[in-house]
C-alpha cells in the first residue's frame, strides 16, 4: 500500500497553491513536510486529505483516487490532524478522541467493541489515557495537541496527516507528539507531518519533502534534503561560523 | 438518574397542566375524566379543553427546544434560537400572508414554508468563513425582515376585525387548541424531532470544525438538509398552531447544557423532553395568571422570561 501524488495541481479559491507535485510515500516513513509560509504545506496536506479537489492530477492510496472514493470510506484511511486546536464545545477528552471513529459508527452512533478499543489505544499511543475523564477545555496547550493527535490516531487509518502538530508547543510536548507520530510509522502507518522547526524534523523524520513557493524542490533522506543549498534559497538563512543567520535579500536591510 | 429526573419534571408538569385552570380538576380524577367517566364538567374540560391543550404544549416545546440544540450545534454558539435567528418570524409572516389573504386551511403549511425559507437561508450562509456574530446579525436581519413585511401586512389588513386575529394569533397561546390540531402538530414535530436526532452524531463531529468533519466523512449537505427540514417542522407546525413563542430554544439547551454536558447529539433528545416540560408548565402559568377576566399569551410570557435569560448570556459572553 502506497500512496502517490501525480501532477497534483490545487487552488485556494482562485489563488493557484500547489503546481505539478510528484512524489510518492510507502507504509513505515514518517515524512515531514517542510517549508516557510505559504509555500503551500496546509493545501498539499488539504488535497491529499480530499478536502480541496485537485485541479489536475490525481492522489492514489492503494492504487485508488481517494478523490473517487465515498466519504466515509476515505474518511477510513486518511487521518487528518488539523493545525487549528479549538473546539466548538467543551467534550470530555474521551468523548473528543471517539469522534475519530465517527467514520465507522452507525445511525445512532454508538460505540462497538472495536471502536471502544481502538479510542484506548489511541489514548495510549498519544500519552494521555489518564485525561481521559477530564474536560477538553480544561487542559494544557500541549494537553491538548496530544489528546487531538490521539483523535486523529483513534481513526486507525493507514495515512495520517497532521498539519504543524508541534506549534507552539514547548519542548516537551513536541517531542512527545512526534514520538507518537514516529511509533505509528513503525507500526506501519505512512505519516507526513508539517513542521516549521527543522531541528525536529532532522531527529524524527525519515525523509524530507521541501516546498517552496507550491512547488516539491526536495523529496530526499533528511541530510540529503537540507543541503546549505536549499536552506539558503527556499528558508532564506545560512550558518555562518556555526551561527544561523538570514540570507539578507536584494535591496532590504 | 438526572435524565429520570427530567422525565419526572416533565410528568409533573403535565398533571399539572391538565389540573389547574379556571376550574381546578383533583389529580386523582384526571385520568377517569380523561377516559370519560365521572363529573360532566371534568370530562368535557380534560377532552375538549385541557387534554388537547396541553399535548399541543408538550409537541411545540418539544419541538422547539430540540430545534434550539441542533442549531446551537450547528452553528457552534450558544445564542442561536429558532426566534432570534428569524425562522420564528419568517413562519409567522407565511402564517400571517395565510391569514390575511383570508385562507385559514393554509396556515399550516404556509407556517412550515416560511420557517423552510428561512432556516435554509440562514443555514446557506452558515459556514466556518462566516463568524458567529455575522450569522446572529443575518438571522437578526432576516427576522426583522420578515417581521417588517408582516407589519406590512397588518398595515394593509382588509378591516379590523383580519387585524386583531392576525394580532392575537402572534401574541401566541393555546387557547383554541383541539384534538385535530394536537394531531397535526404532533405528527409534524416527531417528523421533524427524527430529522433532528438524526444529525446528532454529525453534530458532535462538526464541534472539531467543518474541515475536520468532512474529513471524518461528514456530509455537510446531507447534516444542512436534515436540520432545514427538521426545524422547519418543529417550528413551522408550532407557530401555525399557537403563533409565535421565542426563546424556549435558547434557554432549555443553555440550561441542560450545564446539567448534561455539551455534547449536541445527548443535547438534542433531551431539549426536547426540557421544552416540553417547560411550554407545558408555562402555558399552565398563562392560565393561572388568566383567571382575573384578561388573558395573558404564552409568546408574551415565554417572552418575558427567555429575553432577560438573552440579555443576561450575552452579558456573559462578552465578559469573557
Amino acid at each position: 500500500m502506497s500512496l502517490v501524488l501525480e501532477n497534483l495541481s490545487a487552488a485556494y479559491g482562485k489563488l493557484q497553491v500547489l503546481h505539478k507535485i510528484n512524489a510518492r510515500a510507502k507504509p513505515g516513513e514518517l515524512i515531514g513536510l517542510v517549508g516557510p509560509n505559504g509555500s503551500g504545506k496546509s493545501c498539499l496536506q488539504k488535497t491529499i486529505a480530499g478536502l480541496i479537489k485537485p485541479d489536475t492530477g490525481m492522489v492514489r492510496l492503494e492504487d485508488q483516487s481517494i478523490h473517487l472514493l465515498a466519504p466515509r470510506l476515505r474518511a477510513q484511511k486518511i487521518a487528518w490532524l488539523a493545525q487549528e486546536r479549538n473546539t466548538s464545545w467543551a467534550l470530555p477528552v474521551r468523548e473528543l478522541v471517539s469522534l475519530g471513529r465517527a467514520p465507522y459508527r452507525g445511525l445512532l452512533g454508538k460505540l462497538s467493541f472495536e471502536d471502544e478499543n481502538a479510542v484506548d489505544q489511541a489514548l495510549v499511543s498519544a500519552y494521555c489515557l489518564d485525561l481521559q475523564t477530564q474536560n477538553f477545555d480544561k487542559l494544557s496547550g500541549g494537553e491538548q495537541a496530544r489528546v487531538l493527535l490521539a483523535r486523529a490516531l483513534a481513526v486507525g487509518a493507514p495515512l495520517i496527516l497532521a498539519d504543524e502538530p508541534t506549534a507552539s508547543l514547548d519542548p516537551y510536548f513536541q517531542i512527545s507528539i512526534m514520538q507518537s507520530l514516529k511509533d505509528e510509522a513503525k507500526n506501519g502507518k505512512i505519516v507526513i507531518a508539517s513542521l516549521h522547526d527543522l531541528t525536529l524534523a532532522r531527529q524524527f523524520c525519515d525523509r524530507l519533502w521541501v516546498m517552496n513557493e507550491g512547488q516539491l524542490v526536495a523529496d530526499d533522506k533528511v541530510g540529503r534534503a537540507l543541503t546549505n543549498a536549499v536552506l539558503e534559497r527556499v528558508f532564506k538563512i545560512k550558518t555562518i561560523n556555526g551561527e544561523i543567520t538570514r540570507v539578507q535579500k536584494p535591496g532590504k536591510i | 438518574m438526572k435524565v429520570f429526573l427530567l422525565v419526572f419534571f416533565c410528568v409533573m408538569a403535565t398533571l399539572l397542566s391538565l389540573s389547574i385552570g379556571a376550574l381546578n380538576i383533583p389529580f386523582g380524577d384526571l385520568v377517569p375524566a380523561l377516559f370519560g367517566r365521572g363529573d360532566e364538567i371534568h370530562i368535557t374540560i380534560m377532552q375538549d379543553l385541557r387534554a388537547p391543550r396541553t399535548v399541543l404544549a408538550l409537541f411545540i416545546g418539544a419541538g422547539l427546544g430540540s430545534s434550539g440544540a441542533a442549531l446551537q450545534g450547528y452553528t457552534r454558539n450558544p445564542l442561536a434560537d429558532p426566534g432570534i435567528l428569524g425562522f420564528s418570524a419568517t413562519a409567522a409572516l407565511g402564517a400571517v400572508l395565510a391569514l390575511y389573504f383570508g385562507h385559514q386551511n393554509l396556515v399550516t403549511p404556509a407556517a412550515l414554508a416560511g420557517a423552510g425559507l428561512g432556516a435554509g437561508l440562514l443555514l446557506a450562509m452558515a459556514s466556518n468563513k462566516k463568524s458567529a456574530t455575522v450569522l446572529i446579525l443575518a438571522g437578526v436581519g432576516i427576522g426583522a425582515l420578515a417581521t417588517s413585511l408582516t407589519g406590512l401586512l397588518m398595515n394593509f389588513a382588509p378591516n379590523p376585525w383580519a387585524l386583531s386575529e392576525i394580532v392575537y394569533w402572534l401574541m401566541g397561546s393555546l387557547r383554541n387548541s383541539s384534538f385535530g390540531a394536537a394531531i397535526l402538530c404532533g405528527v409534524l414535530t416527531l417528523a421533524g424531532l427524527l430529522c433532528l436526532v438524526v444529525t446528532g452524531g454529525d453534530l458532535r463531529t462538526l464541534s472539531l470544525g467543518e474541515d475536520t468533519a468532512i474529513s471524518l466523512g461528514v456530509s455537510l449537505t446531507r447534516l444542512r438538509l436534515l436540520l432545514v427540514t427538521g426545524v422547519a417542522l418543529c417550528v413551522g407546525s408550532g407557530v401555525a398552531v399557537a403563533g409565535a413563542i421565542g426563546f424556549i430554544g435558547l434557554f432549555i439547551p443553555h440550561i441542560l447544557r450545564g446539567i448534561f454536558g455539551s455534547d449536541p447529539a445527548k443535547l438534542i433528545p433531551l431539549s426536547a423532553l426540557g421544552g416540553a416540560g417547560f411550554l407545558v408548565l408555562a402555558d399552565s402559568l398563562t392560565r393561572v395568571l388568566s383567571n382575573n377576566g384578561t388573558v395573558l399569551y404564552l409568546g408574551i410570557l415565554s417572552a418575558l422570561i427567555g429575553a432577560p435569560f438573552f440579555i443576561w448570556l450575552a452579558f456573559k459572553a462578552g465578559r469573557s
